[in-house]
């Protein structure tokens, strides 16, 4: 073996250190909550800013720390790590082994040509490794090595390195697509988190009484003209979900920027960003789950969102949710078509989607027969006139069966070509496709009300979520379940 | 294919009724202690309130449960795959591909230790513990089960046919 030449990483890395030591407090934020009810509680004037002020020192001596001591080695077959300030940590990370690397050019790289390497292992593990501050150049090159060695594909490691492009152009590209920037603000007014982010807000708002002690007041006090005339009122609120709508779109706009998806040699990677560039990518035998989605939005567009789930090897990596899966965000009907074809999908608008038993609908009908005379007997006793709440508990009984109905007629699945597809839905649509040779389990379930019936659940656990068709009559759940679990066990097919 | 169910050691079912018998031991000594402990036991309902669903509880689980899902819980092997059911009421029946197993275990909690017995765990990937865990079984048929698997496992052909 040669001898390791440790390096350090550039001292302009700091300021990754700096990132990561806050994206730990905000990840870590409930164990701060004694702290904070402290600077709450207290009258004290300097505390919180001790606490503030300390919590900073805190960080900046502690990244400097860890830049310090956060060492990597590169050889030919692997990298290694040292790193830890008390305790130590020494990883090797063979490149045979590694599932996954990404380039990523955050915003405070960008300028010095800098870039951060991540890696995946493979194994329940799941080591993430995070090598900031490369050279572009050089952490491309690393990333071919390690991608090619992975594949076990006997790529000659090409040498010369391509400086500044991200392309893998030495190679054959079979697609490439460029998204504009109309396509992304429609991704943005389909994926808009606005929803997500009011909640975010309104929580914390809602715990420290914020808004009734000194917003309303002030507002009374400052803003008159807001008592003055109702529409002013709604006015305002719809300006500020505007503005909050609007500034999502932003958010999805600077993920999504310059989005290009291409296809060269089984590798499928998205690239986009603003401000930060994101490369994420996978390929083709990694892969678990296709989903297809199109919420109403999305439909009164006439666009889909897609994205295909790998293995995640580490629980940290299903935490992180979207962070490392591939997505596009915004698809017209003929590029879905495209994508299907070279996922190598079923034709979609030819597969027969199975329906499941009419049984189905006798259990939430139940339940909704049982809230609907609850809601009209409540009226009846409580409003004036009465009848109005019996027409109110009819009407959400017809509205809620009517929904029922439409979810059960939305649902289907299908077994075709390999391929296992459901398919849900009412406002919005929602199609998943798996692989059925990479299911790692297959369970038939009867609660006590199935067995009655005569019917069994049938739930699919694949490496990207389970899934479950219910309401099969058991004798077939039974024959489905011997049959796929020989089909999987006779595949001799790399799954992973 | 049928499938040749095998059914665990008849130990199983002493095994589950003293995780029974622990289990409402435990909630019996909680209640009480409240009643012999709390300064005032006026708000408390009389013991025969809590003692009769006590022990018809207990006796459910302790006789009709335990035998039904010692009944019930069984395994089977196959040439390619391992199957398991389990559950008395709400009733289970899982199939793992003997390729997709990541790793295999052997584990006896103390109780199991007392009667001899072990449960033998498949997992697989992704599934985040919701794995094959076969119990009741006697700790040389768990480890010779898993010295087979394995083996099974290790010779497994594997074609790269699919990676590029």
């Amino acid at each position: 073996m040669t001898e390791l030449t440790w390096q350090r990483t550039s001292l302009l890395t700091l300021g990754f250190f700096v990132a990561k030591e806050i994206r730990q407090f905000v990840r870590n934020i409930t164990n701060f909550i004694p702290v904070l009810a402290v600077i709450f509680v207290t009258d004290n004037d300097w505390l919180p800013y001790a606490v503030g002020g300390g919590y900073l020192v805190f960080i900046v001596i502690s990244a400097i720390l860890n830049h310090h001591f956060f060492l990597y080695a590169l050889t030919d077959d692997a990298v290694h790590l040292r790193t830890g300030v008390f305790g130590k940590k020494s990883l090797t990370l063979k490149y045979e082994r590694i599932q996954q690397a990404e380039l990523d050019q955050t915003w405070y790289f960008r300028p010095f040509n800098l870039t951060i390497l991540r890696v995946d292992s493979a194994g329940s593990a799941g080591k993430e490794v995070e090598i900031p501050g490369l050279p572009i150049a050089l952490a491309q090159d690393l990333r071919q090595r390690m991608l090619a060695q992975a594949a076990n594909t006997n790529h000659s490691t090409d040498s010369e390195s391509n400086t500044g492009s991200v392309d893998e152009s030495a190679q054959h590209i079979d697609l490439q697509r460029n998204y504009s920037l109309r396509e992304i603000v429609r991704a943005g007014i389909m994926d808009n988190k606005i929803f997500v982010l009011l909640a975010v807000l309104i929580y914390p708002l809602s715990q420290t009484d914020v808004l009734e002690e000194q917003l309303v007041p002030w507002l009374e006090a400052n803003v008159k003209f807001i008592e003055q005339s109702l529409w002013l009122n709604v006015g305002l609120v719809v300006t500020a979900l505007v503005v909050l709508f609007t500034f999502a779109i932003g958010v999805t706009i600077a993920s999504y920027y310059n989005l290009q998806f291409t296809i060269a040699n089984q590798r499928y990677q998205a690239r986009s960003g603003l401000l930060s560039i994101r490369t994420v990518s996978f390929r083709y035998h990694k892969l678990q789950r296709v989903r297809i989605k199109q919420n109403l939005r999305a439909r009164l567009l006439g666009r889909f969102s897609a994205r295909v789930s790998q293995l995640q090897p580490s629980a940290h990596a299903q935490q992180q949710g979207s962070a490392g899966a591939f997505v596009l965000p915004v698809l017209t009907q003929a590029g879905v078509d495209e994508l299907c074809h070279w996922l190598q999908l079923p034709d979609r608008s030819t597969v027969p989607w199975q329906r499941i038993s009419s049984i189905a609908l006798l259990n939430p009908s139940f339940w909704v027969a049982l809230v609907a005379p609850a809601v009209a007997v409540v009226g009846y006793f409580k409003w004036q006139p009465p009848l109005l709440g019996l027409v109110i508990g009819a009407l959400v009984w017809v509205l809620l069966q009517a929904y029922t109905v439409a979810r059960w007629q939305n649902y289907g699945y299908v077994m075709t070509e390999g391929w296992l597809g459901i398919k849900r839905g009412v406002f919005g649509r929602i199609e998943s496709w798996y692989p059925l040779y990479k299911t790692q389990q297959i369970d038939v379930y009867q609660s006590p009300w199935l067995r009655l019936l005569g019917y069994a659940d049938v739930i699919v656990y694949t490496a990207a979520g389970a899934q479950v068709i219910k309401y099969q009559p058991a004798e077939i759940a039974f024959n489905l379940q011997r049959e796929w679990t020989a089909t999987i066990a006779n595949n001799r097919q790399r799954w992973m | 294919m049928t499938i040749a169910w095998k059914p665990v050691e008849p130990a199983y079912k002493t095994y589950l009724q003293l995780i029974v018998l622990i289990d409402m031991s435990i909630l019996a000594l909680i209640a009480i202690g409240l009643y012999l402990f709390s300064p005032s036991t006026d708000w408390l309902p009389n013991p025969l309130w809590l003692g009769i669903p006590w022990a018809v509880l207990t006796l459910f689980f302790g006789l009709f449960w335990s035998s039904r899902r010692f009944q019930f819980t069984a395994y089977a092997s196959t040439d390619v795959s391992m199957h398991l059911r389990r559950g008395a009421l709400w009733r289970l029946t899982r199939a793992v591909p003997l390729n997709r197993i990541q790793h295999v275990e052997v584990r006896q909690g103390f109780i199991e230790r007392l009667l001899g017995l072990a449960h033998l765990t498949l997992y697989t990937a992704g599934s985040g513990g919701a794995d094959l865990s076969i119990p009741g079984l006697k700790l040389a048929t768990a480890e010779t089960m898993k010295a087979e698997l394995v083996n099974t496992i290790a010779a497994e052909p594997v074609s790269d046919s699919n990676d590029d």
